[in-house]
């Protein structure tokens, strides 16, 4: 079952005053290039600079959420909605403030770059925290704490071991061929963000062509194993999800700083200049 | 007194042993029961030894304990405003002494005096009386988990023999204590019944002769869990309130029974079969030990004949139940979610913290915004029961009965009156884990603490508190950057099966 992204905004009339915000400031922007050309340094480029800047910054704020629960962002929920909407305005406001033109010189080239990625990877971000829970929700029966998912694996690993006492020799000749490999460690996977049963049934199915050759006593214990393996397929997917979810800051957050960084000297040069 | 009953002085408490079978016979009401029943009893029944001034039970207190005084003087003593919230007040000081007489609404009588449901006496605020040897008090706070009204407290050194709810129960089955039970629901009728009448809001506006006529006919019933109360298709016989416990309503469909609704401590059901003149429409089983208030039909069709606005008012709630009925037809989920709700006690949540997993992405910002509220130990851990994509974490349901209440040894868990927060006082719990083994949920968790009272480590009983005196209400639900934590009373099934459903 793949999970299905409904397209349900949490807050329609921001998303709506946004988009909103955003198509007028473009036509604004082409129709003044148009009518009368178009500088970043004049009274509009430089407008939609400072307020590209304003927003980026207070979009920053969001790291303090938890001090900063004043009325009208009185949730950590209004403060994330309130980062997203912001700081994709303040990219769009960028680009007016540019002209929709190439910038001039290296760092104008840095600023740019640094502000697409911002706020692409901060897209991205959305995506995936929309994307992953859905994806788990729909795949995975099993919920585990990241932090924990090490100590599971040992206690299914033990698990597994305890089954195996009195087998029979094909059973712990399979046992020692498929079964420890799989449960030995986590390899966690970007693939598993696809699709969260990725390789399941090939990695259970040698359990059932197994299952015929053994005796009731092994069957049951092969069920049990099955079961096991199965479970870790699940915690490896878990731990790969929650992996990406908390991995996905590392292409935001830096280069965030850094473009927060460039902003303050690019207004500093700005002033000096 | 023992760790259960020595709330205020442990280190005085008088020592309680286990009470031999010999000594046990030497109770009225226990001398006739067979050896194997008294053994059934023994380790509910405690003989307790308070020193003069030790208190047996203090106001607003929740005990799972009636007292017999075997020896000794107690004081009861009401200070302004225990008993009006507490055990509900009887109507009537005159029936107490007379067992009939006019009706008054309020439990404060015309002398000041105060009816206080769980004290066999009346009582003057600010004023005492007292108890004497042969005296039994506290069975309705045990039975039907109200809280204590007033301070009892021993004046003279005093014995007294703690009968837990369970064998209070047991007590009442057995043919040779029919005497005290009888003396027990008698109590009650004459006491509190004609107030638990008055507060069924479709009995409100009766007034106090016909109120006064249900109270003498009604029957106290009790069933134990899983038994059937009503079946859907037998005649209607009756009209039922709910004492105590919770029942369930369910419909037959396909084979099966689906869930409806529930029905908790205050509601009724029969009405609609009476008022219609039908066999029931529903079945109704307890899902625990129940106590149901039983009027029977020529009653309550006399009431509602000699009173048209209770009649109007009874077709209101027709047509309500038959909607509610007709919406559960037609929405199988909601049963389920019922079901669910039966089947893992989330029926008794005030306040349940629910996660939505479809939306959640595991930043633990909840339980740190915990853990920032209460000095660096969160209250909850977001792990627990999951029902489709909700997770139930293991954090306190603020129990509707909480039993956590129940035998706290020095008062430290307590429930502000007209609030949902249960509260543990980490100055006055002294970690003996009472309140964690009664978690039914397994919702009280211990952490090691230096107790700066008792100047030592103890096991801290923790549990959430709603962060109370927090403005903002709980930090987990605020705190949550995509609204995916949530709490919701399992009283409001609307808003259950709305948002298990969303």
């Amino acid at each position: 079952m793949s999970p299905v992204l409904p397209f349900r905004p949490k807050r329609p009339a921001w998303l709506a005053a946004t988009a909103a915000t955003a198509a007028v400031s473009v036509a604004l922007g082409l129709g003044a290039r148009w009518w009368r050309g178009w500088s970043p340094g004049d009274w509009w480029g430089l407008t939609f600079g400072t307020l590209a800047a304003v927003l980026m910054f207070l979009g920053a704020l969001y790291a303090g959420r938890r001090r900063l629960l004043v009325p009208p962002l009185s949730t950590a929920q209004d403060w994330l909605q309130f980062h997203i909407y912001g700081s994709t305005l303040a990219g769009v406001f960028v680009l007016v403030h540019i002209g929709f033109a190439w910038p001039n010189g290296q760092f104008g080239w840095w600023l740019l770059g640094l502000t697409l990625w911002t706020v692409g990877s901060g897209l991205l971000g959305v995506l995936l925290q929309k994307w992953v829970p859905a994806l788990v929700a729909a795949q995975l029966s099993v919920e585990v704490i990241y932090e924990r998912i090490p100590e599971i694996v040992s206690q299914l690993q033990a698990e597994a071991a305890r089954t195996m006492e009195g087998a029979s020799d094909v059973l712990q000749r399979f046992y020692d061929a498929q079964v420890q490999p799989a449960l030995a460690g986590l390899s966690p996977s970007w693939s598993y963000v696809l699709d969260a049963h990725r390789g399941r049934n090939e990695r259970l199915a040698p359990f059932e062509h197994l299952r015929s050759f053994i005796g009731d006593d092994d069957r049951n214990r092969l069920a049990d194993l099955q079961a096991i393996v199965a479970e870790k397929l699940e915690i490896e997917a878990h731990y790969s999800l929650q992996r990406a979810l908390r991995l996905w800051p590392i292409l935001h957050v830096p280069p965030a700083l850094l473009l927060l960084a460039a902003i303050v000297l690019h207004v500093a040069e700005v002033w000096y200049f | 007194m023992d760790a259960e009953a020595g709330h205020h002085k442990p280190a005085h408490a008088a020592a309680e042993d286990a009470t031999e079978l010999s000594a046990l016979r030497a109770y009225p009401f226990l001398k006739n029961l067979s050896e194997t029943v008294l053994r059934k009893l023994r380790p509910n029944l405690v003989e307790r030894y308070y020193s003069a001034g030790d208190a047996v039970l203090r106001a607003g207190e929740y005990s799972d304990a009636a007292f017999y005084l075997k020896d000794g003087i107690l004081e009861v003593r009401v200070t302004a405003g225990a008993g009006r919230h507490a055990a509900p007040a009887a109507p009537n000081r005159a029936a107490t002494a007379s067992f009939g007489g006019g009706l008054q609404r309020s439990g404060v009588a015309a002398d000041g005096t105060i009816i206080v449901a769980d004290m066999p006496m009346d009582v003057s605020i600010n004023r005492m009386v007292l108890l004497e040897p042969g005296e039994l008090f506290g069975e309705l706070n045990a039975l039907a988990r109200y809280a204590v009204s007033s301070d009892v407290i021993a004046r003279t050194p005093a014995v007294c023999l703690a009968i837990r709810a369970p064998a209070l129960r047991m007590l009442f089955k057995q043919k040779e204590v029919a005497e005290f039970k009888k003396q027990v629901d008698e109590r009650y009728r004459v006491r509190t019944l004609g107030s638990h009448l008055r507060q069924v809001e479709l009995f409100a506006e009766l007034p106090g002769t016909a109120i006064e006529r249900l109270r003498r006919t009604a029957d106290i019933v009790s069933y134990e869990p899983g038994a059937v109360i009503v079946e859907q298709g037998a005649p209607a016989d009756a009209f039922y309130l709910v004492r105590g416990g919770n029942v369930k309503v369910s419909i037959d469909a396909g084979g099966g029974k689906l869930a409806v609704t529930y029905l908790r401590k205050g509601e009724y059901a029969g009405e609609t079969a009476l008022l219609m003149n039908e066999p029931w429409p529903f079945s109704m089983q307890a899902l625990e030990y129940v106590e149901l208030i039983k009027i029977p039909r020529a009653e309550f069709e006399a009431a509602i004949r000699d009173h048209p606005p209770v009649e109007r008012q009874l077709w209101e709630t027709v047509v309500a139940r038959l909607k509610e009925r007709g919406h559960a037809s037609r929405n199988p989920m909601v049963s389920q979610y019922l079901q669910m709700a039966m089947d893992t006690g989330l029926i008794h949540g005030e306040s349940v913290l629910l996660i939505d997993l479809s939306t959640c992405t595991r930043c633990d910002d909840c339980v740190r915004a915990c853990a920032d509220t209460h000095g660096g130990t969160p209250r909850f851990v977001r792990e627990g029961a999951k029902y489709q994509h909700w997770s139930i974490p293991v954090a306190c349901y603020q129990c509707s009965d909480p039993v956590c209440l129940v035998g706290c040894p020095t008062g430290a868990i307590t429930r502000a009156l007209g609030t949902l927060e249960v509260t543990i006082d980490p100055g006055t719990c002294i970690g003996c884990g009472n309140c964690v083994k009664r978690c039914p949920w397994g919702n009280i968790i211990e952490v090691p603490f230096s107790s700066p009272t008792l100047n030592k480590n103890i096991d801290l009983a923790t549990k959430c508190d709603l962060c109370v005196g927090r403005a903002a209400g709980p930090a987990c639900v605020q705190m949550c950057p995509h609204g995916s934590a949530t709490r919701i009373s399992f009283k409001d099934l609307a808003t259950v099966s709305q948002t298990l459903s969303s």
